[in-house]
């Protein structure tokens, strides 16, 4: 059968000679695998459109097997991403989460614009850490895990101040807080971006400025939920701390 | 068990190499077979000699039987340039067109945002060692147009700054012989970018 997708593609693996697997979450299908024949050869028409974070049209085979693909057309590149480290790396976190976890073939249309919004938002400048942190928190609660921030997860008292416990999965108060030792006392400022960015639509991200501290707490805060409730071990944020270790 | 037991390690063994399978390592087995005992031999000890014999370069990291490399020790070649390639077949490929006389330096591998390949797991310590030589003036990037080899390119851009090294990345556009039609819009913007003047 023959299928038009739009699609953007989240990974990419290299197979046999000269073909790849394209990764794509599509709008229509959800997470697809679709084989790109001779994708690395220089004369390929379809070298491009397999690069990866690009956003296209994808006119696919799908037999029982993998999909094949038989054309291809790019609506945007998001070229900036891939020709400023930075931005790569991060997007790369981005296309990860979305690889590692979405289900197979499950459309999810909201997904697909937040995906596509997330990689327009890192490519126009604007934060990309933030951006992350915002995509951490729709997959987490699609997963099940969203942390509770508007209340203390154990006696629902909604006045601060309030520690953060990835084990509880959310804020105690003070009264609470006996639950979890291990508890970080959150700063204000940290919990109510915590909280905004569960409420966020990338589409509509304005320019947002955090001062390093507070990125630094988000970071370890996001950093040990995730860890605790996902247990993944992401390569591509492997690679940004080595950037970071670098200060590059 | 089908086979006898050395027919199917043979079958076994090829089956590791990348893109064949079960069928295709019987099929080669069964070449084997039919094959004079001394081909045999002679494509047996070929296959101990590549992994007794090679090994990498001390100053270039190519893959060679004698240390330094042929390219290496080949004095009349231009020392003010390094072209840097990902894999020891690039640098054959760039060898291929004659237009490049300088030395190489083989990353064997690049930096991967998705993979989680950082810095560390490349080549790259053993370039920045080379650097520090005064007769070194340009670095040619030349790994591949993807978003490794970008990564990768950036990377060492701003790793080699402090060097004070003029930095080129090889050029990206449409393949000779190709037919503008055809093209794709990022590598046609990208051989917009890249025009030069006609003389």
């Amino acid at each position: 059968m023959l299928y038009r997708w739009e699609g953007i593609v989240i990974r990419t693996t290299d197979y046999g000679e000269g073909h790849k697997i394209l990764t794509l979450y599509t709008k229509q299908a959800g997470k697809q695998g679709v084989i790109v024949r001779g994708a690395k050869k220089v004369k390929s028409r379809h070298t491009a459109i397999a690069q990866l974070f690009t956003h296209g049209d994808f006119a696919v085979f799908k037999g029982q097997s993998l999909a094949s693909l038989n054309h291809g057309e790019i609506i945007e590149a998001h070229r900036g991403l891939r020709e400023d480290l930075h931005k790569a790396a991060h997007a790369s976190y981005l296309a990860e989460m979305m690889d590692r976890l979405m289900p197979d073939g499950e459309p999810d249309e909201r997904m697909f614009e937040q995906l596509n919004a997330g990689l327009t938002a890192m490519e126009e400048g604007k934060d990309p850490a933030i951006v992350n942190h915002i995509m951490e928190m729709k997959l987490l609660a699609l997963s099940g895990y969203l942390p509770q921030l508007d209340e203390c997860v154990s006696c629902g008292r909604t006045e601060g101040p309030f520690a953060f416990s990835g084990a509880q999965g959310g804020i105690l108060c003070k009264a609470c807080r006996f639950r979890d030792p291990q508890a970080k006392q959150l700063p204000e400022a940290v919990l109510r971006l915590l909280r905004v960015f569960q409420r966020t639509d990338l589409r509509r991200l304005g320019h947002v400025e955090v001062k390093p501290e507070t990125k630094a707490w988000l970071k370890a805060v996001m950093r040990d939920f995730m860890d605790r409730h996902l247990d993944i071990r992401w390569k591509a944020r492997g690679f940004l701390d080595q950037l970071e270790k670098y200060d590059l | 068990m089908y086979y006898p037991e050395p027919l199917a390690k043979l079958i076994d063994s090829f089956s590791k190499l990348p893109g064949i399978g079960p069928k295709t390592a019987g099929r080669l087995a069964f070449q084997i077979l039919r094959m004079k005992e001394d081909e045999v031999v002679d494509f047996a000890k070929a296959l101990v000699n590549v992994k007794r014999n090679l090994h990498y370069c001390s100053v270039c990291c190519n893959i060679t039987d004698v240390d330094p490399c042929r390219i290496c020790q080949d004095k009349t070649r231009d020392a003010s340039c390094i072209c840097v390639v990902q894999e020891a077949k690039d640098l054959v490929a760039i060898e291929r067109t004659k237009e490049f006389n300088g030395y190489y330096h083989v990353l064997h591998g690049a930096i991967s945002p998705m993979e989680g390949i950082g810095p560390d797991e490349i080549y790259i310590a053993e370039l920045l060692k080379r650097l520090s030589d005064e007769r070194v003036q340009e670095l040619i990037l030349a790994t591949n147009p993807n978003i490794e080899g970008e990564a990768t390119a950036m990377y060492l851009s701003r790793l080699v700054k402090p060097f004070g090294l003029k930095v080129t990345r090889i050029a990206h556009g449409l393949p000779v012989g190709g037919d503008l039609e055809y093209a794709d819009e990022v590598t046609l913007t990208k051989a917009l970018e890249g025009r030069r003047e006609l003389s």
